[in-house]
């Protein structure tokens, strides 16, 4: 292997060390706890997939390149050059990881592996082999916040034609969807698509709450390719339209990752602080229902109802009980998943896995603990506040024919509400559907 | 002999205790002007106070609640190793010093009853643990993400311990001797004290030094270095 080439991969390693990254790699005792953490590793039992092995891979390039004793007598810790076999693996290794971070979680000294993955994605990055599909995902977002005016008029023009579902299934002709509102409380973030929006906008609405809505969707594959320059990028779209409309708070829709960028990375990585809070739509929900500014019907669902924790929303962002109050706020048999909470299994379908296609299998495979914790409650309705979560569990609904029905929260809420126009508003999407089967 | 016992028990433990000392400063000066990473890295539920986050750390580092729920066997034998490590750890606090107020509770007889007994059961404590280990890693994926610095700790541990044992189970120097041979290394006026030179025990304590030098010399160049760091990665978790 080149020399220039061990230098610019190992560049990367020194570019991004920091203290906690530093004592990651020194302390690891290689003990293997990790191991029955990992829900891709108790499915597949492939080495590969083993946490503290995933982590091995940066580690032997460390030991090799950064310390003494390495440099010394790398077989002692099997140190090695980053050459082409190494960067396959690490490439196997890294992208299948869904970033939940349950391994840190049960691992005695707390080793965050993700953020070990972060340099792994760094070194592939700079070897040419980013996963291609997370990457153009990346760059197209970033290409539509610069040149924002080419898009603008689509956007608005989809904002209004859900506007007007909003007006008929509240009945109520003066809900909005406002857009460029200065002087807004809340912007809200949503992703791309009427049903994170359509939701939203009906409680906002009822709630009439001062808000607003993002010209950009919260989505942020730059996270998922360990480039927190593009992160920042995707993020900075709707965090500077904050700051120019004035809000109070941004508001994010229900996805894991673009609320824990928003709330934990983007200040670090713009080196600016937010004049705004930055909270979780989930959270203003919350809020909403016990401050008694939306009604429920508390025996909405009768049927047993269960809810997932997706990892960013729960053990990497802390919201447990909103989500589970709300939940049983409509619901008459809530039933939890166990384990849950902190101790929740991922779905297997984060860190962008769902967007590509190589990783399938493993997706499903891995997935199998979830169905069979879903299957245990004897629920067939679940609740999830994160799209990647959902489309995962739809995904391990028709593999392993579990007759579920999966739904935001939002959806709940809203199926959940007194709304005036609601009957006439399904009876016309009823009719419509009958002269479209015509 | 003499020439054995002035490497391992005289030269080699300045040699030892130089490098241990010299390396884990130069570890912790190499963390700690490490600049710290931005982003913070904790994850929920995590205490609200300062208090409660040191504490949780604490908990964390020395009983990992959290492992043993998730393999309670692993975290079984290493939390009795470690107690057991512990314990002999400060039981060797009788070569600076004898324990006087428990040897005047005990009496002389009685506290060479309570050492034997005692130092006996972490020896065997260590000596299960590490063997425990030593057979975890030899099949599945234990073994294939061992590397070869994980098996020459436990073979230096397993090194010391038996040793060790053999000294306490079936050697006949006292106590007093070992003190009398610990404090002039203290002193830096070495003396090797007769009744080691001439006696077969003699050898299992070059030996048990000699593995213990050894480990000394690699312990901060090792995973080892977690009895240090794995407290602060542990405040990390709920930062």
């Amino acid at each position: 292997m080149e020399k220039q080439q061990i230098s610019t991969l190992t560049g990367v390693i020194d570019k991004k060390m920091n203290r906690q990254l530093k004592q990651y790699l020194d302390i690891c005792a290689r003990c293997a706890i990790c191991k029955d953490a990992c829900h891709q590793y108790v499915a597949t039992q492939d080495f590969k997939y083993l946490p503290a092995r995933r982590a091995e891979l940066i580690r032997q390039i460390y030991k090799k390149y950064f310390t003494k004793s390495g440099q010394f007598v790398p077989e002692l810790y099997e140190g090695r050059d980053p050459d082409e076999r190494l960067l396959e693996e690490l490439y196997e290794s890294t992208y299948a990881c869904t970033g939940c971070r349950r391994c840190m979680f049960y691992c005695p000294f707390s080793i965050d592996t993700t953020w070990i993955l972060t340099v792994a994605k760094g070194i592939l990055a700079a070897a040419g082999m980013t996963n291609e599909m997370l990457e153009q995902l990346a760059d197209a977002a970033i290409f539509k916040g610069d040149n924002f005016e080419m898009f603008r008029d689509v956007v608005v023009d989809g904002f209004k034609d859900i506007e007007t579902q909003v007006q008929a299934i509240t009945g109520n002709p003066d809900a909005e969807i406002p857009v460029d509102k200065e002087g807004a409380d809340i912007l809200y973030v949503a992703l791309a698509g009427a049903h994170s929006i359509l939701p939203a906008a009906v409680i906002f609405n009822e709630a009439e709450a001062n808000w607003t809505i993002s010209l950009f969707e919260a989505a942020n594959y730059g996270y998922f390719i360990g480039d927190a320059e593009k992160a920042r990028k995707i993020a900075d779209r709707f965090m500077d339209e904050a700051l120019r409309l004035g809000v109070k708070e941004v508001v994010i829709t229900e996805c894991g990752h673009a609320y824990r960028v928003a709330e934990v990375f983007h200040e670090v990585w713009s080196g600016k602080k937010h004049p705004f809070k930055v909270r979780h739509v989930l959270e203003v929900m919350d809020e909403y229902i016990k401050d008694g500014r939306i009604k429920v019907d508390p025996n909405s669902i009768t049927e047993p109802v269960t809810y997932h924790d997706p990892c960013q929303v729960g053990r990497n962002a802390g919201i447990f009980d909103e989500p589970r109050d709300i939940v049983k706020a409509l619901a008459t048999d809530f039933r939890d998943l166990t384990p849950s909470r902190e101790e929740q299994w991922c779905c297997g379908g984060g860190g962008g896995l769902v967007a590509m296609e190589e990783f399938e299998d493993l997706r499903m495979k891995s997935g199998k603990i979830k169905a069979d914790q879903i299957s245990a409650t004897g629920a067939h309705l679940i609740a999830s506040p994160c799209e990647n979560c959902r489309l995962q569990m739809e995904d391990l609904d028709k593999k392993y024919e579990m007759d579920l029905t999966v739904k935001s929260i939002m959806e709940l809420v809203v199926d959940a509400m007194p709304l005036a126009g609601r009957e006439a508003y399904e009876a016309s999407i009823e009719r419509e559907n009958a002269a479209k089967g015509e | 002999m003499e020439l054995f016992l002035n490497i391992t028990i005289v030269w080699g433990v300045y040699l030892g205790i130089g490098v241990f000392v010299i390396g884990m400063g130069w570890r912790i000066y190499d963390w700690v002007t490490t600049p710290k990473s931005p982003v913070k890295l904790g994850m929920y539920p995590k205490p609200k106070t300062t208090a409660g986050r040191y504490l949780k750390a604490f908990k964390d580092t020395f009983i990992a609640p959290q492992s043993a729920k998730i393999e309670p066997k692993m975290w079984f034998f290493a939390f009795a190793f470690h107690v057991a490590a512990l314990g002999a750890f400060f039981g060797h606090g009788r070569l600076l010093h004898e324990f006087t107020p428990l040897v005047n509770w005990l009496g002389d007889e009685g506290m060479d009853t309570f050492a034997a007994w005692s130092g006996g059961t972490a020896g065997i404590i260590m000596l299960v643990g590490v063997l425990f280990w030593i057979g975890r890693r030899t099949f599945g994926p234990y073994k294939q993400l061992s590397v070869p610095e994980d098996f020459l700790l436990l073979f230096l541990l397993f090194g010391i311990i038996i040793m060790g044992d053999h000294m306490r189970f079936v050697g006949h120097i006292h106590a007093e001797t070992y003190r009398e041979w610990f404090q002039s290394l203290l002193v830096f006026k070495p003396e090797i004290p007769t009744e080691i030179l001439s006696s077969k025990t003699g050898w299992s304590l070059g030996a048990h030094m000699l593995f213990t030098d050894l480990f000394l010399i690699y312990f901060p160049f090792s995973k080892l270095v977690h009895t240090i760091g794995a407290f602060s990665a542990n405040l990390v978790r709920s930062e």
